[in-house]
């Protein structure tokens, strides 16, 4: 076989099974989805909704109210690894990519006391103040 | 102009290595994606969102690894080089081995298994294709493997949020290119220094290193363990 008609079906091959995978995969990717904007650390009946947003290379601080179940989500301006939070709260770890603004952590009642939390590469870090 | 003449060898039909380049090309590509559409039919289609997470990088892998067998063949043909070639040699390959294979799998399941897996074949490919020169080239294969597999695996990590798709693609291109370079300082080295073709081989260990590479990539990427990021 001539290396020519080689190169021409390899070309084939490629773009059929590429297309089929771009087009069945729905063109879904890892991006951020700009979705509406969250207000605010806001509270919601038991549960608190405390949305993180980030400063620089880190988050901002977050307050929450203690005894109650917490909600935590990240809005539009937290980007890259920081999207991936993690808590290591008595030992346990909570974590979760928040792929969206949409999207939720949840964590338990929280005694009163700073909360120390990083994303999931340890690159950027931040408080949640419970009082 | 040697690269002139490289371009022309890999169409010759004078019995030299460069000659089968292409052809070793389409078989390793021919294998990895048969292998894969044979998974697809009977597992892999029934796993939700498959081809828009794995199916993408799996494909990009299968691709990589028809892009590095053809090295791994021409290497193999000359079997002995100079120490500055052979360290070159393993660097490449290593370094290549270990990045793709990590971003590959770094980008699915995590930067433990995705490092764990580049180290594993970057360091493994390297060091053997180094030990062309001997133990420098051997230590230079096992030294880029090491960070190839680490690097790979974090900047898939780093890139979730930011266009991963966009950037395998430029991984891949500017990878490629990588790899042709390579083959042609392989063709210049032996042209420059009158070496022989010393392996004349069929295309077993082809075939075989693209099932493996392929099988095994597949398998840890849709059933191996996953980090907390990737819901593991």
């Amino acid at each position: 076989m001539k290396n020519t008609t080689i190169l021409v079906m390899m070309v084939l091959v490629i773009s059929l099974v590429g297309g089929f995978i771009l087009i069945k995969g729905n063109n879904v990717n890892g991006n951020v989805v700009s979705g509406t904007e969250i207000p605010p650390t806001t509270q919601q009946g038991q549960i608190q909704k405390v949305v993180l947003s980030q400063d620089g290379y880190n988050y901002r601080d977050s307050v929450a109210e203690a005894g109650k179940p917490i909600e935590i989500s990240a809005d539009s301006s937290v980007g890259g690894c920081l999207r991936s939070v993690v808590f290591d709260i008595e030992g346990k770890k909570y974590s979760k990519y928040l792929k969206t603004p949409g999207e939720t952590l949840e964590l338990p009642a929280l005694s009163k006391g700073t909360y120390a939390f990083s994303c999931s590469m340890g690159m950027g870090y931040g408080k949640l103040i419970v009082k | 102009m040697s690269l002139k003449e490289f371009t022309k060898e890999l169409n010759g039909r004078n019995g030299k290595v460069e000659g089968e380049l292409i052809k070793t090309v389409f078989y390793s590509l021919l294998t990895g994606l048969g292998l894969l559409a044979i998974l697809y039919y009977f597992k892999f289609r029934f796993i939700e969102s498959f081809l828009s997470e794995e199916g993408f990088f799996l494909f990009f892998a299968v691709l990589s690894y028809s892009l590095i067998i053809p090295t791994i063949r021409q290497v193999r043909a000359y079997r002995e080089f100079a120490c500055m070639s052979g360290m070159m040699i393993g660097m490449t390959t290593g370094m290549i081995v270990g990045f793709m294979g990590g971003f590959y799998l770094g980008a699915t399941n995590g930067m433990f298994v995705g490092s764990v897996f580049g180290m594993a074949v970057g360091i493994l490919i390297g060091t053997w294709m180094g030990k062309c020169c001997g133990i420098m080239g051997f230590l230079e294969g096992m030294m880029a493997g090491f960070m190839g597999g680490l690097m790979g695996a974090m900047t898939a990590v780093m890139m979730l949020n930011d266009n991963l798709k966009a950037a395998t693609v430029v991984i891949f291109i500017i990878s490629s290119a990588i790899l042709f370079s390579l083959n042609y300082m392989i063709y210049k080295e032996t042209k420059d220094n009158e070496t022989e073709r010393q392996l004349r081989e069929d295309h077993f260990w082809t075939l075989a290193l693209s099932l493996v590479l392929t099988a095994i990539t597949a398998g840890i990427m849709v059933f191996g363990p996953r980090s907390l990021l990737f819901g593991g």
